[in-house]
């Protein structure tokens, strides 16, 4: 049933029905109301004035000052990451739970299982630690770190994060720097990772995972650090080939150049006629400048044409 | 602000993912609301530097403890938990310390922050704009004398367009302490502003 209100219900209700807050039978009465009421209607009309007039003083901030939130958001949340948080492992529950606890009782039983533990433990302690981390889909790499003493720090994310470290050396600590050189999300982790990589360049499978970054990472500076990994083993086919690659493709001049030095360094006057095919290739397309006359002075050099013809 | 089912599914998933530790979706969720964050502690606090500091705050308590969030309420409703008391605290201390927050001090004297604000809805007309001044001064002046709850209330429901109902949700009270508290607002409001409107 819809009753009749009085005009000091109706105006109490005017608020409520701008802001659409009434319910369906309170909006049926106001509106009923201010059908029959010129002096409620005005009255209506007054506080929409006012909402427009509160309308007026509302701010929206600058877009810089957004830009500037999510910019001091992002380095906190860095540091954060970063951050050593204190963990309670598995083994700190165990041991508390075994040495801490109110039950005598379970003492006892407590270092039998130890012993026990020891004993399997032993069969899983140094690369047990690392074991199954690599495997696809497993982890993803969040942080490197170099230690003082030759060894590397890593920062893995799983279901949960956990630090794991070992020497370079280690087979399962080079296969999470090589994922990490493929995270998309973090040029500072690829860059770090690729760092350390290069000091063990060495191995094939390093290069391998170098020669990737060459030519697939989107940052030039990720790459510059490849190529600098690499420099060592210019003489090595599948690098050669690499930086041929590089050279006619890289948007940075910078590595143009580098690869430049790179294919030519130690050869003397006899360049290889591969290497000045390549030099000829790019003067057809390079728009350098700088670029453009280096290569002309070593295709003068070599007593080549600038061309291909 | 509703949020539509397609839109709550891919919430879901963002939060879940980022509870799983992927930056990128916590990133993907700040995006969501951080416009309406800022804004809302921008136009309550009026002040860029404090708006600020709630922003950061806010999103480094929702990075802290999402873990622990668990569905029991919508994550938009958690979120302006966070942001409504950081603000409130923040409301609070000034009062206690009797700040003047929307006032900056210059070699000209005090400068209101609102008078740096492009004014909104204002013609080339001199007087209106002198008349519009005026309500602007006095709205900002009654907007000083709210109750912090009375003036988050009316934040929330005005500029934010949130309904009575979540507000109550938000800022931990029932619907209608919230409808309440919104008419002592605009009752208030309406009565310091009659001459003017």
């Amino acid at each position: 049933m819809n009753h009749a209100i009085t005009c000091l219900e109706a105006r109490a209700q005017l608020d409520l029905l701008l802001y659409g807050e009434l319910s369906f039978d309170e909006e049926d009465r106001v509106e009923t109301h201010l059908e029959s009421c010129p002096e409620c209607r005005a009255a209506l009309e007054r506080e929409k004035a006012l909402h427009a007039a509160f309308d007026g003083v509302a701010i929206d901030p600058a877009p810089s000052l957004l830009r500037e939130c999510r910019a001091d958001l992002a380095a906190r949340l860095s540091q954060e990451e970063r951050a050593p948080k204190p963990h309670i492992g598995w083994w700190d529950r165990f041991t508390h739970m075994l040495t801490g606890g109110p039950g005598v009782m379970l003492r006892p039983m407590g270092a039998m299982a130890l012993v026990a533990l020891g004993f399997f433990g032993a069969r899983i302690t140094n690369t047990g630690s690392l074991a199954g981390m690599s495997e696809a889909g497993m982890a993803r790499v969040r942080d490197v770190r170099p230690a003082s003493d030759g060894r590397v720090q890593i920062t893995v994310d799983e279901t949960r994060q956990r630090v794991v470290s070992g020497g370079l050396d280690e087979q399962p600590i080079r296969e999470l720097l090589m994922e990490a050189i493929r995270d998309p999300n973090d040029p500072g982790l690829r860059a770090d990772s690729v760092d350390l990589l290069n000091t063990r360049a060495q191995s094939a499978d390093v290069r391998d995972a170098l020669v990737y970054t060459l030519q697939h990472d989107q940052n030039h500076g990720v790459r510059f650090k490849a190529m600098e990994g690499l420099k060592a083993f210019a003489h090595e086919p599948e690098v050669r080939s690499a930086l041929s690659e590089t050279l006619l493709s890289d948007t940075d001049p910078g590595i143009r150049t580098q690869a430049i030095d790179l294919l030519i360094q130690g050869s003397g006057e006899n360049v290889d006629r591969q290497v000045i095919g390549t030099l000829q290739q790019l003067m057809l397309r390079e728009e350098n400048d700088g670029v453009r006359q280096r290569c002309q002075r070593l295709l003068a050099s070599f007593n080549a044409s600038p061309g291909i013809y | 602000m509703a949020l539509n089912s397609g839109l709550q599914v891919d919430e879901a998933a963002l939060i879940r993912a980022a509870q799983a530790g992927d930056q990128d979706a916590f990133e993907q969720l700040v995006r969501v609301y951080d416009q309406s964050v800022l804004r809302l502690a921008m136009n309550l606090l009026r002040s860029p530097e404090d708006a600020r500091d709630v922003y950061q705050e806010a999103f480094l308590r929702v990075y802290r403890n999402l873990d622990k969030f668990r569905f029991d309420c919508s994550f938009h409703t958690w979120l302006y938990r966070i942001v409504t008391n950081l603000c409130l605290d923040q409301m609070r201390r000034r009062k206690v310390r009797r700040e003047e927050p929307a006032a900056l001090t210059t070699t000209e004297g005090p400068l209101d922050r609102l008078d740096s604000v492009p004014e909104q809805r204002v013609d080339g007309d001199p007087q209106r704009h002198m008349f519009s001044g005026q309500v602007r001064q006095k709205i900002k002046e009654v907007l000083e004398g709210l109750t912090a709850r009375e003036r988050m209330v009316f934040e929330l429901r005005h500029y934010e367009g949130h309904r009575l109902k979540r507000i109550g949700e938000i800022l931990g009270t029932s619907e209608e302490a919230a409808k309440n508290c919104l008419f002592r607002a605009t009752q208030k409001m309406r009565a310091a502003l009659g001459d003017f409107v």
